[in-house]
């Protein structure tokens, strides 16, 4: 335990002093600024395009975040050779791969409670700082759709090399964000057959739609604790499937 | 007490990293047993199968026959691992941590924690000379300094048994004496030492034994005295002659060359040298040399390849 601790900080540490991470970053404040000088053109309740683009721009944020530093996290370390002295140490394979997911976790974490501290100085500036509280479950849902992505980029970097895994995890964010759209594809003039095959894959394929409550909040629809509830064990679901693959993979791995 | 190190015909084979259909054997049948407290110096050329043979020793890839048993156990194991100290070959580490990170986070994998691992740390750090440059980041080392940093971290939790891939490379003369001189306390303080290098002098005064391995095929094992043959002394008388004489000196014998000034003969063999050394001396010439050369690793290993070669 202690060991996968270890391995999670100085995974942290790594990755936080990353200079790639700040471009991403400074990429993210432009896209804010982008949503601000938008709202000064629109109609509309300038809070609200505030809030849409606050909330979009930390997905964005995270999931960029999620693929690329997630992809290069084994496989750098692979092709660097800096895995070799690692797992000389009384260090297993299962406890290096839950440490560097943990890690990203972890650094997933400090990134969307600081983009979320920057949105707050936005609503703040708009007058409305008590509505970051509202959107607390939207950020949160964030945060968990960010986590299965990180899980699958760790299993993509156990599996192939980088380039071919961040597509493979990238294949998996659009396929999640845009899985329920197969809803649409039944209609009354779809056959039996085809229908039952378009709900299987809906049923197998991961969906992100269990994590958007954002639309719910951001509109002031209300909202459903049930939601956040399932979300979470969605989430954990997927995660546990996904490492437990990773775990199995990696320790059946030559390290060349 | 069981050995460090026991490999009973391992064999490594690659597929080929162009052609699929084609292998490469890395390492082939491969035994051979280390015994507590030693230096073994793995000696081979580019592409042997030294390091093939390391990281199957460290349980990063698997032989595909063969046994190999590290203090009795498989490689790998967890409390194996805890014995083992390991530097790599160009050693790489990451980039954002210093040096001295470096060391915390792998003592504290070790298990070794607080005032010990500072301790512990700021002595390696000296002790392999780099401790001015400890709270640099990793990514300004040289490739002289990630091999010292690697020496330090390879020996943070205090091994039993250290295994080293070249630990010499991409160091300055002065570099490595001091590695040398760090292998040969470490034998003082009772630990084993596997290293490889394809430096033979290197290897040569600092191995009590010697594992040489050749298209991944073992060679030889066994201590230096024994791997050089005694038939393989080479004798060879050096005189001088005066201008009057010169002529006459080259009839003496079949094969005489002359090196700057000197007069050389090769003998086949001992009688062969008593027989030329009292020609010599009888016809009055001034002997300048005589004797037998032991040859040394290096040359043994490079006359087998010439064999070869020309097979
Ligand atoms: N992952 C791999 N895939 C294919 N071939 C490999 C692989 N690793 C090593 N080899 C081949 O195995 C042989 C032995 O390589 P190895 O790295 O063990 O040699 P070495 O003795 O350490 O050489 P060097 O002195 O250059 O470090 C070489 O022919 C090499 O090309
Ligand atoms: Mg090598």
């Amino acid at each position: 335990m202690s060991r996968m601790i270890n391995v999670a900080y100085y995974t942290f540490l790594e990755m936080v002093r990353n200079k790639v991470l700040y471009v991403l970053f400074f990429f993210a404040l432009f896209i804010f600024g982008i949503g601000i000088a938008i709202t000064q053109m629109s109609i509309g309740d300038v809070v609200d395009i505030i809030s849409d683009t606050g909330l979009a721009t930390i997905e964005m944020f995270s999931t960029v975040l999620a693929i690329f530093l997630g992809i290069s996290l084994v496989q750098k370390e692979l092709s660097l050779k800096t895995l070799h002295p690692l797992l000389s140490k009384p260090l297993s394979r299962t406890e290096y791969v839950l440490g560097k997911f943990f890690g990203m976790i972890f650094l997933i974490i400090v990134e969307i409670i600081f983009m979320s501290l920057i949105f707050l100085v936005l609503l703040y500036f708009y007058g409305a700082p008590g509505r970051l509280i509202t959107y607390i479950p939207a950020i949160y849902t964030i945060f968990l759709q960010t986590s299965t992505i990180i899980a699958v980029a760790v299993l993509c970097s156990t599996l192939t090399e980088p380039t071919v895994g961040a597509m493979l995890t990238i294949s998996f964010y659009i396929t999640g964000a845009t899985s329920y759209n197969l809803v649409y594809a039944i209609t009354h003039r779809t056959s039996e057959n085809v229908a039952k095959v378009i709900n299987t894959l809906r049923f197998i394929l991961p969906d992100f739609s269990h994590f958007n409550i954002k639309d719910n909040l951001v509109y002031g629809k209300g909202l459903e604790g049930l939601q956040i509830g399932f979300a979470s064990f969605y989430a954990l679901f997927i995660i546990v499937i996904v490492i437990s693959l990773s775990i199995i993979f990696f320790n059946a791995k030559e390290i060349n | 007490m069981s050995k460090p190190i026991e490999l009973k015909n391992v064999s490594k084979t690659f597929r080929h990293p162009m052609k699929v259909w084609d292998k490469v054997e890395a390492v082939k049948d491969l035994s051979f047993s280390m015994e507590n407290g030693e230096i073994v110096g793995f000696v081979g050329h580019n592409g042997a199968g030294k390091t093939t043979a390391i990281k199957m020793i460290m349980g990063f890839i698997w032989p595909n026959s063969g046994e190999i048993k590290v203090n009795g156990k498989d490689p790998g194991d967890q409390e194996v691992k805890k014995t083992i100290g390991f530097l790599p070959e160009r050693p790489y580490f990451y980039a954002q941590l210093t040096g001295m990170e470096l060391l915390n986070y792998f003592g504290r994998l070790c298990g070794i924690k607080g005032s010990l691992l500072k301790d512990r740390s700021e002595k390696l750090l000296r002790r392999v000379g780099i401790f001015d440059d400890r709270n640099r980041k990793l990514s300004g080392y040289s490739k002289g300094m990630l091999q010292r940093i690697g020496l330090a971290q390879a020996l943070i939790h205090d091994p039993q048994l250290v295994i080293m891939d070249e630990p010499m490379s991409g160091l300055d003369p002065i570099g490595r004496r001091e590695v040398k001189e760090i292998i040969r306390s470490l034998k003082k303080e009772g630990k084993s030492v596997i290293f490889s290098s394809h430096i033979l002098s290197d290897i040569e005064n600092l191995s009590d034994r010697v594992l040489i391995i050749e298209n991944g095929v073992k060679k030889h094992f066994g201590t230096v005295s024994e791997i050089i043959p005694p038939d393989r002394i080479r004798y060879k008388i050096e005189f001088d002659s005066p201008n009057e004489m010169k002529d006459a000196a080259f009839a003496l014998f079949k094969g005489i060359r002359v090196v700057s000034e000197r007069f050389i003969i090769d003998c086949d063999d001992l009688d062969d040298f008593n027989t030329k050394l009292s020609a010599i001396v009888e016809k009055g010439y001034p002997v300048l040399n005589a004797g037998g050369v032991l040859p040394s690793l290096e040359e043994i290993v490079f006359t087998t390849e010439n064999t070869e070669v020309k097979q």
